[in-house]
């Protein structure tokens, strides 16, 4: 079981949120013409990471916000986490 | 127009559990609350309106973590970002509150005749919702709010008073049943009085 820190709430149970997925992976810019392969690999293709991974995190059953968390994939060590608009 | 109680069917008064050689006034007593005013606000992301010029009933939107601002029959809780649960006993409030929030900058929502309202007294009140809640509850003191799951159920929880521990749980009203089922089951081991 996950203990995450919610940047809005505080330390809060895994119970309380939903995985949300990889948070480095970024949609291709608004009106700017992107090739099938790039729509494909933002769509679909993930890494799959053994270590140190950022991820994204919805507080479903708290206060309903987006968090980034960064997260060891092998430990399951949470670093860190975020506020969704935040930036490491 | 006629409200039915969402728990009609199942909540019925008596002593039930564990009960038997006990002072029935040192029992868990569970009730459900009705005709409470449920308001949802929400404000936009992109408002820039400042929430300190807002004052209901001489209460502010409160805006940290766990907070409730109240009065004696209006409580303000604190849901998440530029999210707030107003409970009210005066139904009247719900056209004031319109005036008040501009449509452009805030989302309200009646929920009143969308959530259950389970209220707990009693001095175990916290150990019961500990059986099936993740929350640290040794932290909820009077007048604090906290959104979290009881046995998967998503709730609200709003501690009234502390001397003896009064908690109210707003569940969905669809979850009514199931919800009151729950609590009550965590109760059978201490016997509890439902009124």
């Amino acid at each position: 079981m996950l203990h995450i820190k919610c940047p809005h709430c505080g330390l809060r149970s895994q119970n309380e949120f939903a995985y949300g997925g990889d948070a480095s992976v970024k949609r291709p810019e608004l009106n700017k013409e992107v090739s099938d392969k790039e729509w494909n690999h933002f769509v679909y293709l993930r890494k799959s990471l053994r270590g140190k991974h950022l991820e994204l995190w919805h507080h479903i059953s708290g206060c309903r916000q987006w968090i980034k968390v960064q997260r060891d994939t092998a430990t399951h060590e949470i670093f860190k986490t975020f506020k969704a608009s935040e930036e490491i | 127009m006629i409200s039915i109680s969402s728990l009609e069917n199942i909540h019925q008064k008596g002593l039930f559990g564990n009960y038997e050689g006990k002072d029935e006034n040192e029992l868990i007593t569970i009730s459900e609350i009705k005709n409470l005013l449920i308001v949802q606000i929400v404000k936009y992301k992109k408002s820039v309106f400042s929430i300190n010029n807002i004052n209901i009933e001489g209460i502010k939107l409160p805006n940290e973590t766990l907070k409730v601002n109240c009065n004696n029959n209006l409580r303000i809780l604190w849901c998440g970002p530029d999210n707030w649960l107003l409970i009210s006993t005066n139904k009247e409030l719900l056209n004031d509150i319109n005036k008040l929030f501009n449509s452009n900058d805030f989302a309200v929502t009646d929920l009143s005749h969308s959530r259950t309202v389970i209220e707990l007294v009693g001095k175990n009140a916290k150990e019961i919702l500990k059986k099936g809640c993740p929350f640290d509850f040794d932290n909820l003191q009077k007048n604090n709010c906290v959104n979290s799951v009881f046995n998967g159920i998503t709730i609200t929880i709003d501690m009234l008073n502390d001397n003896p521990n009064k908690i109210r749980l707003f569940s969905l009203r669809s979850f009514g049943e199931s919800f009151y089922h729950s609590v009550t089951d965590a109760c059978l081991e201490d016997g509890f009085k439902a009124i």
